[in-house]
């Protein structure tokens, strides 16, 4: 956009665009080779698939990642609804309440949260990672649910209440077929959020029975020392999902992270 | 539209607060509570087992006697503004050059955010093997011709910290580039044409035209990467555990090992006040830096 489109011009930003890119794809090929290492990659990977309990974590982290992104979404479309449209004593305070939790870190709320888990033996349950998760991720999501939701105009609302609809079938039959794009934007970021999640699963899930995916790399280290290549064929599995995701819905993944950033 | 205080209108607000209601029970009784539980954890001297001991505000005395909080503080500080400087600076850059038409675009975007979205965890675990002395980025540095850099990138007390930073920019300059490649997208091209008519280089321009225009970019960008230096744990905790030595300490791994590991949760509950009140001091402070910049 700054430069004439000339052929020397278009050969010069192409040197310069490959120069500045290598670094960040590197370490992307360097992950890939390494895992097709040692005994090669069949070995390693079903090495990986067979003889560790790697599909054990998968599930958790599916299931992990379910209960967040559910729950988030609920609560997000419900919360930002009320805030954005209907009559609501101190609304204005109880939207502040909940954007002032965009600023707490997790980490300074795991010493408390350690406790309570200790107190209640919950240790190893699924919740103990979901609800705190849900906690972190509903500020930034209900923000983001809420401006979206105060720019559909509300003279559709008023339609359909004149129609006789209940403030909740409003919601499911008018608004909700409105907001598929802030929907898809929750899921992504809470799906981000909580399959890349590491130190709630770390504290509070210990059993291997129970442990979330990014628990892989240091189980492996534990249990099985240093088989680098091996090591490097778990880590291609548990970046697969996440990194499919972005590939086949980038313009979603982009929209959300944009989105969380500008507001 | 019906009076509030109509039995109706008193239904309608019952309604509307029902719909709050999770999320608010999900926050107030996750995040607020653990807030409050925090500060009146950082009143005790408490190993988590045995009888607590109140010990009103010694443990914040303690902090400021204590060489390792200083040097966590000192730590984060150094990785908080060079990650930010550098992510900022080369996320532009990238943003600038793969605006221009050229092969393969759509790939290489791809490859700078890719890091952007896996998990710290996959890529320190990664890196860990990369930084060895034997590791990838020497041998790279070897292949080259660099062989008088060779160093023990993890495990040397004076070069670890910039050896995270350097991850940390690996992991993060994608979401920069994102932002402000969107950001490119609205810069005004008649004051660009305006400029280039004037005869101004393309350097000229992109510095007295272009980064002005972002400043908005820039705001968000530096609160996100403070914040988010702020909170880095996973990548410290697995690359170096915060040595050798107290080298890589951060305040977030610090938490983790006076309150968890080593059950000193009076005194971790208090390194935790700290980082809360940092995090909302640093965000006030860039909030009014921010209507100060759109005053002027």
């Amino acid at each position: 956009m700054l430069v004439k489109d000339t052929r020397r011009n278009r050969v010069i930003t192409q040197v310069l665009a490959t120069v500045l890119v290598a670094p960040f794809a590197l370490p992307l090929v360097w992950i890939l080779l390494i895992s097709f290492d040692g005994q090669g990659a069949v070995a390693n990977y079903s090495a990986v698939m067979s003889r560790t309990p790697f599909l054990r974590f998968l599930v958790n982290s599916v299931i992990i990642s379910s209960g967040v992104i559910a729950l988030v979404t609920v609560c997000t479309m419900l919360a930002s609804y009320a805030l954005a449209k209907l009559r609501l004593p101190a609304r204005e305070a109880i939207f502040m309440s909940i954007l002032v939790g965009l600023m707490l870190p997790a980490v300074a709320l795991i010493i408390p949260l350690f406790q309570f888990v200790v107190r209640f033996q919950l240790f190893n349950t699924y919740l103990s990672v979901i609800l705190p998760l849900s906690a972190v991720i509903l500020p930034m999501t209900i923000l983001l649910g809420r401006n979206y939701i105060m720019g559909v105009p509300d003279e559709l609302l008023e339609a359909a209440r004149v129609d006789g609809a209940s403030s909740f079938g409003i919601l499911w039959r008018v608004l909700l077929p409105l907001c598929g794009p802030i929907i898809s934007v929750t899921v992504v970021w809470s799906f981000l959020n909580s399959w890349n999640e590491f130190l709630l699963p770390l504290l509070f899930l210990q059993d291997p029975a129970k442990q979330a995916i990014t628990q892989v790399p240091t189980y492996f280290t534990s249990t099985y020392g240093s088989d680098v290549p091996k090591i490097f064929a778990a880590l291609v599995l548990m970046c697969l999902p996440i990194t499919a995701a972005y590939l086949s819905l980038q313009r979603f993944f982009e929209r959300g992270l944009t989105a969380g950033a500008l507001k | 539209m019906a009076g509030v205080r109509t039995r109706a209108g008193i239904r309608n607000w019952l309604t509307a607060l029902s719909y709050v209601t999770p999320a608010l029970i999900l926050i107030g009784g996750i995040s607020y509570f653990a807030v409050g539980y925090n500060v009146w954890l950082s009143t005790l001297t408490w190993d988590g087992v045995s009888e607590a001991k109140q010990v009103g505000l010694a443990n914040y005395r303690a902090l400021f006697a204590d060489p390792v909080f200083g040097g966590a503080l000192r730590n984060v500080a150094i990785f908080g503004v060079l990650t930010v400087t550098i992510q900022l600076a080369l996320g532009l850059l990238l943003a600038l050059v793969l605006s221009n038409p050229m092969w393969g675009r759509g790939v290489y975007k791809a490859l700078v955010f890719v890091p952007v979205v896996l998990a710290p965890a996959a890529v320190a675990t990664a890196f860990r093997q990369f930084l060895r002395p034997d590791g990838q980025v020497n041998q790279l540095l070897e292949g080259i011709g660099v062989t008088w850099l060779q160093p023990a990138w993890l495990a040397d007390p004076r070069i670890a910290l910039y050896a995270l930073v350097g991850v940390n920019i690996f992991q993060w300059t994608g979401f920069s580039f994102l932002l402000y490649q969107s950001a490119l997208s609205q810069v005004d091209t008649h004051s660009l044409e305006a400029a280039q008519l004037d005869g101004a280089s393309t350097l000229g321009t992109v510095w007295h035209v272009v980064i002005p225009q972002l400043k908005g970019t820039h705001l968000t960008l530096i609160l996100a990467g403070v914040i988010g230096s702020l909170k880095t744990f996973d990548l410290v905790f697995l690359l170096t555990g915060g040595g050798p030595g107290r080298s890589t300490e951060f305040l977030t791994t610090y938490i983790h090992k006076q309150g968890i590991v080593q059950f000193h949760v009076g005194y971790g509950a208090t390194l935790s006040v700290v980082l809360l009140l940092l995090a909302l001091l640093l965000t006030w402070a860039q909030a009014k830096l921010y209507r100060l910049g759109k005053d002027t």
